[in-house]
C-alpha cells in the first residue's frame, strides 16, 4: 500500500514540474521575426492614444517588436528602468532588460558579445576597444556628480577646497576643526572631532571620478595613491556600494566620505560646496553638474570619451562630475534590434530628459546632445544607417 | 544494600555542569535562527501586499523629494525562481539518483570510491566558481545569458546532494529484502528498481527537496548567469529574474523605500526555503516504517 502512494506522491512532483516548465518550453526563443513588421500602421496607432498625454512631440518610433538585453553601469540604473518602463507606453512591443551589474562587468559583458548594448561611467580604454577590433560608440546619456558628504549634526554648512579634501583623504587632517578647515570656513564653529574617513571597498566608477579629482588638485595625491577603479587608501574604513558608504557615513559621527549625488541626496545627507578651479565654492546641483560638462565643449574629442573632471574655467561649475555612457556597436546585426535600439535611445535623449531631471539626474548640455544623436545616425545594418533624425 | 560511590557528590555536580553547558550551547546555535527569522518578518512584513505577488517590477516612478508612488511587486522573481530551479531539478534528479543508486548497490570498487570523494568534492566547491564556470563554458559560447545556464549551474550545486542523500536512504533499505527478491529469480537491476528505489523513495523525496532548497537561496551562480530581468519572463533561453538576485538588487539602490522591498523578497525567500525543509521533514516522518 505505502509504495503505491509512494509512487503516486514522485509522480505528482513530476507533473508539478512539467506544469511549471510547459510555458518556459513553449515560448521558445526570442520572437524576432519579421512578421509584425507586415502591420506596422495599426499597432503604432492603437499604442499611440496611450502615451499621447505625455508627448507632445511627434516623434513615433518605427514599430517593431524587439527584446534587448543589456547590462552595466549601477548608477544611472534607476533612470534607465524609468526610461525602459515610460518607453512600454510608447513602443509596447520593446522590451529591454538592464542590469545594473557594475561598468566593469558591463563592458566585459558588452565586448563578450552576450549583451545588446552596455552601460559605463568609465569610457572604454584604447586597448579594450583594439582587442574588440570592431567600431563602437559611446552615447552619453546623463552627466552624475560624486559628492563628499559628511556626518556632524550640529554642522549646518561647511565648504571645502581640493586640496584641503585631498589632505583629509591622505590623512594629513584629522580633526575637523584642523587650521585648514577652518580657514576655509569662516566664521562657522568647528567642533574639535576626529575625522572618519569612509570609501568604497570595490571597484568603482565613483571611486575613479573622485580620484581622479583629488589627482587633479593635489600633487601629494597623485604621486601617493594616484588615480582607478579602486585604490591603496592611505586612511579610513570601505563601505560595499554607494549605500554602503552612505550607511557608514550615518552611523558615524565624524566621518566623512564620497557618494553619488543622487545616494545623498535620497538619503538626506549634507552635501557641501567645492571650490572649483575658478576660485569659487560651489554645491552640487543639477545646473552646476551640466555646467561642468559645458566647461569642455571645446575640447570635447570626437568619439565623446572625456573627463570632465575640475573644469579650468567656470565660475558656477561642480568640479567633481561625469559622463556615463552607453555602448553600442556600429555595425548591428539584427535590423529589428537596431531600429529598436536606436529609437530608444533617440527617445530617451529627447523626451527622456524630463525624467532625468525629476530623478535627480543632470541633462546632457545641448551640444553634447546634438552630438549624441548624431552619433546614432552613424549606427548601421549591413551598410545602411538604421537611424534617421526625425525632421 | 547499595553504596553511593565515595565521590558521587562531585559525579552529580560535573553531570549537571556539563549538561548545563550543552544547554546553554544548544541556546547560543538557535539564537541567530529566531534572530535571522524574526529581524526578517520584522523588515519584510511590512512590504507584503497582494501586489507584492502579482505585479513585477515597476520603475521609481519619484521624485527625490516625493515618495514611491507604486513599487511594483517580485512577479517576475518568484516566476523565474521556479522555472529555473525546476529545470535544475530535472536536470539534476536523473543524474544524482542514479549515482546514488550506483553507490549504494556497487560500493566497494575503485570508481565508486573515486566518484563518492568527487561527489564530496563538489558539494563543498563555493557557489561563485560554479557560477563562473556556467559563465565561461555557456554564457560567453552561446554570447546569450539565460535561464537554462543557470539551470545548469544549480544543477551542479544539487547533484551531490541528491546523489548523498539516496546512497544514504539506499543503505538504510534491510539487506534482507534484497535478499529475499534475488531468492524469487529477480535480477539484481530489476531488484534496485522495482525493489529497492520504491522502498526508499521518501527518502529520496526529501533529498530532492533539500536540494531544490539550497538551490533556491542561492545567488553567486545566478549573478554571471541568468543576469536578470525587469520585465516578467516564460523562456528559460532568455535572462530571467530570481527572488535572490532581486533581493541583492535591491539593496543597493540609492532609495531607501526600495531597499525596504529587498526586506520583502529576502522574507518570501525565507519562507519559500522554510516550507520547503519542513515539508522534507514531513516526506521522512514515515520513513522505511
Amino acid at each position: 500500500m505505502s509504495l503505491t502512494k509512494n509512487r503516486q506522491i514522485v509522480f505528482f512532483c513530476f507533473l508539478a514540474l512539467l506544469v511549471f516548465l510547459a510555458p518556459a518550453c513553449g515560448s521558445g526563443p526570442a520572437p524576432t521575426d519579421m512578421t509584425k513588421k507586415d502591420q506596422p500602421t495599426v499597432e503604432a496607432e492603437t499604442a499611440e492614444p496611450k502615451s499621447a498625454p505625455k508627448t507632445t512631440n511627434s516623434f513615433k518610433p518605427r514599430a517593431v517588436k524587439a527584446k534587448l538585453t543589456a547590462s552595466g553601469a549601477s548608477f544611472p540604473d534607476p533612470i534607465y528602468q524609468k526610461w525602459i518602463e515610460s518607453y512600454k507606453g510608447v513602443a509596447p512591443d520593446v522590451a529591454i532588460n538592464y542590469q545594473p551589474v557594475g561598468s566593469g562587468q558591463g563592458r566585459k559583458n558588452f565586448f563578450g558579445g552576450s549583451t545588446d548594448f552596455g552601460g559605463t561611467d568609465k569610457y572604454a580604454s584604447d586597448e579594450e576597444l583594439e582587442t574588440f577590433g570592431k567600431d563602437v560608440f559611446h552615447i552619453p546619456t546623463v552627466l552624475g556628480a560624486v559628492v563628499v558628504t559628511y556626518n556632524l549634526p550640529d554642522l549646518e554648512k561647511i565648504q571645502f577646497s581640493g586640496e584641503t579634501l585631498a589632505n583629509i583623504f591622505l590623512g594629513k587632517i584629522t580633526k575637523w576643526n584642523a587650521s585648514a578647515i577652518a580657514k576655509e570656513n569662516p566664521g562657522v564653529e568647528l567642533p574639535d572631532e576626529a575625522i572618519t574617513v569612509v570609501h568604497r571597498s570595490d571597484g568603482s566608477g565613483t571611486t575613479s571620478i573622485f580620484t581622479n579629482y583629488l589627482s587633479s588638485v593635489s600633487k601629494d595625491w597623485q604621486t601617493k595613491v594616484g588615480t582607478g577603479d579602486s585604490v591603496e587608501w592611505p586612511v579610513g574604513i570601505g563601505g560595499e556600494k554607494n549605500p554602503g558608504v552612505a550607511q557608514a557615513i550615518k552611523q558615524t559621527e565624524g566621518a566623512i566620505g564620497y557618494v553619488e549625488l543622487i545616494y545623498a541626496t535620497a538619503n538626506k545627507l549634507p552635501t557641501p560646496a567645492i571650490k572649483n578651479a575658478a576660485g569659487e565654492y560651489v554645491e552640487p546641483n543639477l545646473a552646476s553638474t551640466s555646467a561642468a560638462a559645458e566647461g569642455f565643449l571645446k575640447t570635447m574629442p570626437a568619439d565623446l570619451r572625456v573627463n570632465i573632471i575640475n573644469p579650468p574655467e567656470g565660475e558656477k561649475v561642480y568640479p567633481i562630475a561625469g559622463f556615463t555612457w552607453i555602448l553600442v556597436t556600429k555595425e548591428q546585426t539584427d535590423k529589428t534590434k537596431a531600429t529598436a535600439l536606436t529609437d530608444f535611445l533617440y527617445w530617451s535623449l529627447t523626451e527622456g530628459t524630463k525624467d532625468a531631471e525629476a530623478l535627480g539626474y543632470a541633462p546632457l548640455p545641448e551640444t553634447v546632445r546634438e552630438k549624441a544623436l548624431e552619433k546614432l545616425t552613424q549606427i548601421e545594418v549591413a551598410g545602411k544607417p538604421a537611424f534617421k533624425l526625425p525632421k | 544494600m547499595i553504596t553511593q560511590a565515595s565521590n558521587y557528590k562531585q559525579r552529580k555536580i560535573v553531570d549537571q555542569f556539563m549538561r548545563g553547558l550543552m544547554v546553554g550551547a544548544t541556546i547560543l546555535a538557535l539564537i541567530p535562527l529566531f534572530l535571522i527569522l524574526g529581524y526578517v518578518i520584522f523588515r519584510g512584513a511590512s512590504s507584503l501586499s497582494l501586489a507584492f505577488f502579482t505585479e513585477a517590477y515597476k520603475a521609481p516612478q519619484m521624485s527625490l523629494t516625493g515618495d514611491v508612488q507604486s513599487a511594483g511587486g517580485v512577479l517576475h522573481g518568484i516566476v523565474g525562481s521556479i522555472l529555473i530551479v525546476g529545470a535544475s531539478l530535472l536536470f539534476a534528479l536523473p543524474i544524482g539518483i542514479l549515482a546514488g543508486v550506483f553507490l549504494a548497490e556497487y560500493p566497494a570498487n575503485s570508481v565508486a570510491t573515486t566518484v563518492r570523494f568527487a561527489t564530496d568534492v563538489l558539494s563543498a566547491a563555493p557557489s561563485i566558481v560554479v557560477g563562473v564556470v556556467a559563465y565561461i563554458l555557456i554564457v560567453q559560447r552561446t554570447k546569450q545569458f539565460s535561464g537554462l545556464a543557470g539551470s545548469v549551474a544549480l544543477a551542479v550545486l544539487m547533484i551531490p546532494v541528491i546523489t548523498r542523500t539516496t546512497e544514504e536512504i539506499l543503505k538504510l533499505v534491510p539487506h534482507t529484502v534484497r535478499e529475499a527478491a534475488i531468492a524469487l529469480g529477480t535480477p539484481k537491476w530489476k531488484t534496485t528498481f522495482t525493489v529497492v528505489l520504491p522502498a526508499a523513495t521518501s527518502g529520496i523525496v526529501t533529498g530532492a527537496l533539500l536540494a531544490f532548497a539550497r538551490a533556491t537561496g542561492e545567488t553567486a551562480p545566478l549573478l554571471l548567469t541568468v543576469l536578470g530581468n525587469n520585465n516578467l519572463g516564460y523562456s528559460l533561453l532568455e535572462p530571467l529574474a530570481a527572488l535572490p538576485l532581486l533581493t541583492y538588487k535591491y539593496t543597493e539602490m540609492p532609495f531607501p523605500e526600495l531597499n525596504d522591498l529587498a526586506w520583502g523578497t529576502a522574507l518570501v525567500l525565507t519562507g519559500l526555503v522554510l516550507s520547503v525543509n519542513l515539508l522534507a521533514r514531513w516526506a521522512t516522518r514515515s520513513r522505511l516504517k
